[in-house]
């Protein structure tokens, strides 16, 4: 618990009136100057309050409020004003800058105490219960992410293909849409957008249980029309997701959406379902694309042997599997050592 | 006498200021026995005489805090009236201020002094 008061004026008198009102519920620590209160709030995790002069030498209290509106230290630790200064306008920006209160010098100690400590219980209440909310979120979003792998897992079982198929394409879309992110600013995402993306990328086949066992699983090529029902896990996928959007946080579900739909679309417009061209594809669907695909090649089928690394990669460079967007292919060569390095197709694949 | 009876017939509220400061006598005491050195350091009237009023009104601002905590009632009245003068710009009537408080100041200072 937060059991230090962090007293601010450049007067001793003043300090230590303060001091000995709250030194037997709380340490006490002490600053002259704005400056050494940045110092100490910088290194003390602990503080409850700042009771905060406004005119001092070196930083002035508006200073260091600047400073903690900054850092935001000020959203967690409840700053009192205790001044002699009557001026209206000073005071209002201090409480702009986010002061809890304002306590005129000379003050009653008892009403100090009273106001003082109540602000502090309210805050470590606050404070408490923030740390509990962000406890179950995170909570909350491992029980979501374990219920997405168990989906994606049960149709690997279905489409005889084991778990592994799934983890591959996470790791080829983490490595794939960093390299895409970091060499083209148009295509640039944020960190936390691209883990997003990874997370969607485990239900792009989720529509294959749709599928019937005899075209799934068929040893031989698919005619014309066992064909044209393979292509429907597509949309397939996006019926099923739309049955369970609440499983999902709302920008995975919109990623998991888009990836699953679009994940056999072209660049050269002749993918499916919706014959979507260059640009319309998302840059994440073209991505999980170029990751399925790679895997494919590289696995072993019931109706083909596993091409090696230097072979998938010749095949995917000169359009066997279809046209990428050339900046996708780009990145896709910029990381092939990384892929062949970490992205391992075990024996039992 | 002593200090703190004797700094009741100088105006200073000293029940007003031993609630301050929890009842602890001593160191309201200990804490007024730092007052003359930090008037030293706040030197108010050779502000006034280099016409530097900035600097007036922060010592006096100052002064204003430290006087009323320690319940010196007389100056603390006198240290706010100087900074609203200062401020609403009658540096004139704010060293007629001053001037008429240091003596009350200076026997306050004394008796601390002597005292400690």
């Amino acid at each position: 618990m937060n059991n230090v008061i962090l007293i601010v004026d450049d007067m001793e008198i003043n300090r230590a009136i303060l001091a000995e009102g709250f030194k037997n519920e709380f340490e006490i620590l002490e600053a002259e100057n704005g400056l050494q209160a940045i110092e100490l709030l910088d290194t003390h995790p602990d503080i409850a309050a700042v009771l905060l002069d406004l005119i001092m030498p070196e930083m002035d209290g508006m200073g260091v409020l600047q400073k903690m509106n900054d850092n935001g230290k000020i959203l967690h630790i409840p700053v009192f004003i205790i001044t002699a200064e009557s001026s209206e306008k000073m005071l209002m920006d201090a409480y702009e800058l986010g002061a809890v209160d304002v306590i005129n010098k000379p003050f009653m100690m008892n009403f100090l105490r009273c106001r003082i400590g109540n602000i502090i219980e309210l805050y470590r209440h606050r404070n408490d219960l923030e740390e509990i909310v962000n406890e179950q979120v995170e909570r909350l979003n491992k029980v979501n992410l374990s219920m997405v792998e168990t989906l994606a897992t049960l149709i690997e079982f279905r489409d005889c293909e084991s778990g592994e198929h799934v983890k591959r394409i996470c790791g080829l879309t983490e490595i794939l849409m960093t390299a895409v992110s970091e060499m083209y600013p148009e295509y640039h995402l944020p960190r936390s957008e691209i883990e997003k993306i990874v997370t969607a990328s485990i239900l792009h086949d989720v529509g294959k249980i749709a599928i019937p066992d005899g075209i799934l699983n068929k040893p031989g090529r698919l005619t014309k029309d066992e064909f044209e029902v393979m292509k429907q896990h597509t949309t397939r996928g996006c019926d099923i997701l739309e049955q369970i959007p609440s499983v999902m946080d709302d920008d995975i579900y919109r990623y998991s959406y888009d990836i699953c739909r679009h994940h056999h679309e072209r660049w050269d417009g002749r993918g499916y379902p919706d014959g979507l061209v260059g640009d319309e594809i998302s840059i994440w669907a073209q991505v999980v694309a170029a990751a399925d695909v790679y895997d494919a090649l590289v696995s072993p089928r019931v109706y083909k042997a596993a091409f090696d690394f230097d072979t998938a990669v010749k095949m995917i460079n000169n359009g066997e599997c279809g046209t990428f967007n050339p900046k996708v292919l780009n990145a896709f060569n910029a990381s092939a050592e990384k892929i062949k390095r970490e992205v391992i197709i075990t024996e039992n694949d | 006498m002593d200090l703190i009876t004797e700094l009741e017939t100088l105006g200073v509220n000293t029940k007003e200021a031993l609630a301050r400061f929890m009842n602890n006598s001593a160191l309201y005491v200990r804490m007024l026995g730092k007052f003359p050195a930090a008037v030293k350091d706040a030197d108010v009237l050779t502000h006034f005489q280099e016409k530097d009023y900035a600097a007036a009104v922060s010592t006096a601002h100052t002064l204003k805090g430290v006087t009323g905590n320690l319940s010196l009632t007389p100056l603390f009245t006198a240290y706010t009236d100087i900074v609203a003068l200062l401020r609403a710009d009658e540096p004139d009537k704010a060293e007629a201020v001053l001037k008429d408080i240091l003596p009350v100041q200076e026997k306050i200072i004394a008796c601390i002094e002597k005292n400690s």
